[in-house]
């Protein structure tokens, strides 16, 4: 087991150097650099702009050079020193402009999975074990349309609705006093964690964020489930005089986990994408609309920062997926044994 | 011929046909098998109904939609759905509706006063500027009239449109904030919505069936190598990329352009998973014995994998198609929502949910929601067909 | 009557009916037979003819769209008789006979075990559910069993997994988790298909012998024959969801009543005769028991079939000597009609 996960680790350091250069080759594809188009917005409010400066500005940050010259010293800096480059737009280094948005990314990723897990696994044996019920046919009309509904219009729709109830529109992810708080430094975003009223007002991105994704993961629970509690294992057990509930959690869940545990990386940028849009509809303070706007304002080095977090964040939730998947099934655990 | 003898012909005869139905059952090829269950699963036919009526509707939407993308009016922004009447003055008159528009309300300034008054006392602000609905004469809903000029399926000119109104306008959805008919715009916008996810499709099924047919066959280190590629594409969060993609269009190209350019986003992104389904079959039918047997004939690589392999999976193939293509309207909508997809003068449903940005628009003009419909409802026919057709793919069912 | 010659099972006019979008299939029409302790009763018939139906009708585990009819009286090991059709069936009291006092040996070994386990555990599940709550104690008797079938080097492959074992260990083990609580009962639903023609030998070879051992009562299905003359005491061929032959596996042998009866026969003793050539070459196979027409079931594919008579009417069981009984309209004369 240790060999296998050790293994697996090995393996994401090629992946996580191929998908950086990806990234920054896809960042810099975008015609013009931050430069031309802040100049191009200057020039358009009608300020005289001076060339010379540009152009030795441009040297400074290396905008001038082909961009895996760039890449490189971009790699470079992050490998040596942990140090991911400046941000045009914020006129700081890249890291504190991210760090300020994303312990609150995380924590609402995490919430937004253990949301999807929690609602979806439950529901989903439900649905299989009664198959065809009311029960199994209301869930299945709710799981189609949670995935039929984009999500940032799901935002929109319940947005709609607190209005509607409460008068008041949601926006953002704190409320006045906390963002206060936050402000003056009399707050940190760990506080916030044990604060009821900030959950409280994280239910609608949750519920925003995470609905597609737990609908997935219902509709393939109760697929998967369905499909092993029709094997001939089940038959085996209950001709042992083993109880239908233990068939259920004993044999059928394990099994019938594998897709979704291994689903769990897929789910987790899923939960990046919603953010990322429900984020610009909603106005939460988030790493999305950050990125949002450094793509716009081809702020490269905070878009390919930004971009390589969410990668790796996923990559680790892929390593996470692998090592609970040899854990649940013994095959995998074998031929991954095996292999060496 | 005695009657006995009669009988027992008739009962041969039945039992012939009865034997021929059966054989036919046995030895119907796997398509008309899928076909014919997916005849009997209810949802699945009713969204086939659904999809092929939506997909008509764009084909012709020129003809079936009153106005074109840029007719606008300055005196009918915002206007909720216009009403359609039958009955004018007790009588039967057919379909027709009444002009009605912004104007400025012609009254005294006590009567201005008075209903300014009123108007405080329910809690609402008083303008002059108001709908004004004017009831006195009936317009007539007249079919096949004249109108803007368009291609007929790109080829032939033609001004005709299904129906239409003189001496005002009809808004069946009702019409957005620059007085443009929301109904017409619907129509339209779904030649846009409802084509670049099959266009997307086709080209990652391309995509996805080639490199993951070489690397499901091939094995080794081509496969290692296309495998960590697509764990790459796959680790990165595919929104974010359709975002910085997307930014690479230049701004000002013909709309043609941007259509084909948008589609091979989305399709660039999205052959991952079905390259995985590929290779997954290719990996599993490799070691079957025809395909052995193939090879040892020297059937060349190219034609084992095109004539042998791919029929033996392409019902999983046009399953997990059907399955994708949801994804990838809710990927347009999501790009054209954010103004990174589609621009105008084209339009697509994402590009008019834009107006449903924000809170306080839709409480004020909630018929903005309406593509929001459209919109769910096909994906949610994709997903019934596409499950439909799982459950017809699978043999043992 | 003494106690020895009180059948443990008595199953009478069993009927298993699916409902199906084309209406009700009744794949079980009318089963009934009983089997003495001790003895071995072998139910033979071609795929489909509702042999397994009938085996998971007794344990009550046939699937939830199944409805049986009729009646199945079991003996306990207290001497009561209950009738199992009318146990809930995933209730408390049928689960204490599953596993305890009837068990079953399934066809595939490869599937009847699940991957996610250790062979150990799933054997030992059994004991700690019918036999002990000990651990210690429930595991010395698994290990004990494990030994008993035969599985080598029982210590270690008890914490194996079902991936480790090849075909032939895995239904030895299979036969340990059915007779780990000495059941009064034992199914083996088709055991030796799956395998080897050599380990189908030492298997069946091994089910004799726990059956001299531990006194049981088999209940053997199969479509072999071979095996049939070899194992049993008895035999009921099955066509088409009904029994059309029963007699002592000698008496079948000798004198088979039935013309499927003797069909089967055929396939297996004059394997290359015309004989063989025709009983395949048969329009059709067994049809489908949906929508059946009056008459025998298998007068299309029978090549003595009287006309107005056969297809009118079901014909009727008739016993030709002490056990041999047959339901054809061509035994009465006590002998082969050709």
């Amino acid at each position: 087991m240790g060999s296998y996960i050790w293994k697996r680790v090995l393996t994401f350091i090629p992946i996580l150097l191929i998908m950086s250069l990806v990234i920054f080759f896809i960042i810099q594809l975008p015609p013009g650099d931050y430069l031309t188009s802040y100049v191009a917005g200057l020039k358009a409010e009608g300020q005289i702009v001076d060339e010379s400066e540009m152009d030795s500005l441009k040297e400074r940050y290396g905008l001038d050079q082909p961009w895996f010259v760039q890449y490189f010293k971009w790699m470079w800096g992050i490998l040596t020193r942990f140090d991911f480059g400046y941000s045009f737009d914020y006129e700081k280094p890249v890291w504190p402009v991210i760090a300020e948005v994303l312990p609150m990314t995380i924590v609402v990723s995490i919430a937004t999975m253990l949301f999807n897990y929690l609602f979806g696994i439950p529901i989903g044996i439900y649905s299989a074990v009664h198959q065809y019920s009311v029960g199994d046919y209301c869930f299945t009309l709710v799981g189609f349309l949670g995935m039929a509904v984009p999500n940032f219009l799901f935002a929109i729709l319940l947005m709609y609705g607190t209005y509607i109830w409460t008068g008041t529109a949601f926006i953002g992810l704190y409320s006045n006093e906390i963002l206060l708080g936050l402000q003056q430094g009399t707050l940190q975003w760990y506080d916030l964690l044990l604060r009821g009223d900030f959950w409280g007002r994280m239910a609608i991105p949750i519920i925003v964020i995470g609905t597609s994704g737990t609908c997935g993961t219902l509709r393939s629970m109760r697929a998967q489930m369905l499909d092993e509690l029709g094997r001939n294992y089940v038959l085996c057990a209950r001709a042992k005089g083993v109880s239908e509930r233990r068939i259920i959690y004993k044999y059928c869940l394990r099994a019938a986990l594998n897709p979704t545990v291994s689903g769990l990386s897929g789910v987790l940028s899923h939960i990046f994408n919603g953010s990322t849009i429900s984020a610009i509809v909603m106005n939460l303070q988030l790493v999305g609309p950050r990125l949002y706007s450094a793509l716009k304002a081809q702020d490269m080095y905070l878009a390919g920062t930004i971009l390589l977090v969410m990668g790796f964040l996923i990559v680790l939730g892929t390593l996470l997926s692998d090592i609970m998947l040899a854990w649940l099934d013994p095959r995998i655990r074998f031929s991954g044994r095996r292999a060496e | 011929m005695s009657n006995p003898d009669k009988k027992a012909l008739r009962a041969a005869k039945k039992a012939e046909k009865a034997r021929i139905k059966e054989e036919k059952y046995y030895l119907a090829s796997q398509w008309q098998l899928m076909a014919r269950k997916l005849g009997k699963h209810q949802l699945a036919r009713l969204s086939l109904v659904i999809l092929g009526f939506l997909y008509i509707v764009a084909l012709f939407g020129d003809f079936l939609a009153p106005y074109n993308l840029t007719e606008y009016d300055a005196n009918s922004k915002d206007l909720p759905p216009t009403a359609i009447h039958f009955m004018y003055e007790g009588e039967y008159i057919g379909p027709y509706v009444f002009k009605s528009e912004w104007g400025t309300l012609k009254m005294s300034v006590a009567e201005m006063s008075k209903a300014k008054k009123e108007a405080e006392a329910r809690g609402e602000t008083f303008s002059t500027r108001q709908i004004i609905t004017d009831e006195t004469t009936p317009l007539k809903l007249h079919w096949f009239v004249h109108g803007s000029s368009y291609k007929i399926l790109g080829l032939f000119e033609s001004d005709l449109h299904l129906f239409g109104i003189e001496g005002g306008k009809i808004f069946l959805f009702g019409s957005d904030n620059l007085g443009r008919d929301l109904f017409s715009r619907i129509i339209l916008g779904s030649q846009v919505s409802l084509t670049i996810p099959f266009a997307g499709t086709l080209i990652s099924f391309v995509l996805g069936l080639l490199i993951g047919s070489v690397s499901g066959y091939f094995g080794g280190t081509v496969d290692n190598v296309i495998q960590r590629i697509i764990e790459v594409l796959n680790s990165l969060p595919s929104l974010p990329l359709w975002m910085a993609l997307s930014a690479a269009i230049p701004a000002g190209i013909p709309p043609v352009q941007m259509y084909l350019l948008i589609t091979v986003i989305l399709s660039l992104i999205g052959w991952t998973g079905l390259a995985r389904v590929v290779r997954g079959k290719f990996m599993s039918l490799k070691n079957e014995d025809y395909v052995l047997a193939a090879r040892l004939a020297g059937v060349s690589d190219m034609k084992i994998i095109m004539k042998h392999m791919v029929p033996g999976f392409m019902s999983y193939l046009i399953v997990s198609l059907t399955l994708g293509i949801p994804s990838m309207i809710i990927g347009e909508t999501s790009m054209s929502f954010l103004g990174l997809g589609i621009q105008a003068p084209a339009t697509s449903w994402g590009v008019l949910l834009k107006e449903a940005q924000n809170v306080t628009n839709i409480v004020s003009h909630p018929w903005c929601l309406i593509p929001l419909f459209f919109v769910v409802l096909t994906v949610l026919a994709f997903n019934f067909l596409g499950d439909g057709m799982r459950d017809a793919a699978d043999p043992y069912k | 009557m003494s106690e020895k010659t009180e059948p443990i099972i008595r199953v009478n006019d069993l009927h298993v009916s699916i409902k199906m979008d084309e209406g009700t299939l009744t794949p079980v029409r009318g089963v009934s037979f009983e089997i003495k302790p001790g003895e071995t009763l072998g139910l033979v018939g071609e795929s489909g003819c509702g042999k397994s139906l009938t085996s998971k009708a007794i344990l009550g585990i046939n699937d939830k769209k199944c409805h049986s009819g009729g009646e199945i009286l079991f003996q306990g090991d207290d001497g009561k008789v209950i009738d199992l059709l009318k146990l809930d069936p995933q209730g408390k009291p049928i689960r204490a006979i599953r596993g305890k006092q009837i068990s079953m040996i399934f066809q595939e070994p490869m599937v009847a075990f699940s991957p996610m386990y250790t062979i150990g555990n799933q054997i030992n599940e059994c004991t700690r559910l019918h036999i002990t709550k000990d651990k210690k104690e429930s595991k010395a008797i698994t290990l004990e069993m494990m030994k008993k079938v035969g599985i080598a080097n029982a210590e270690k492959r008890y914490d194996q997994f079902p991936h480790e074992f090849s075909g032939g260990m895995l239904q030895r083990a299979l036969i340990a988790m059915a007779l780990v609580c000495k059941p009064r009962l034992l199914i083996a639903d088709e055991p030796t298909t799956a395998l080897d023609v050599t380990i189908q030998a030492q298997i069946l070879e091994l089910m004799q012998q726990l059956q001299k051992e531990l006194g049981m009562a088999i209940l053997f299905i199969t479509h072999d024959l071979g095996t049939v003359a070899k194992m049993c005491d008895r035999v009921a061929v099955m066509y088409l969801g009904r029994i059309v032959e029963t007699g002592t596996a000698r008496e079948i042998y000798k004198n088979p009543q039935h013309p499927y009866t003797r069909g089967l026969m055929g396939s297996v003793h004059k394997i290359g005769s015309r004989k063989l050539d025709r009983l395949f070459s048969i329009e059709g196979t067994v049809p489908l028991a949906l929508n059946l027409r009056p008459g025998c079931g298998f007068y299309d594919r029978c090549d003595v079939r009287v006309e107005g008579v056969c297809d009118k009417a079901e014909p009727e069981t008739c016993c030709i000597e002490g056990t041999h009984c047959a339901a054809c309209v061509h035994c009465r004369k006590g002998g082969a009609e050709k």
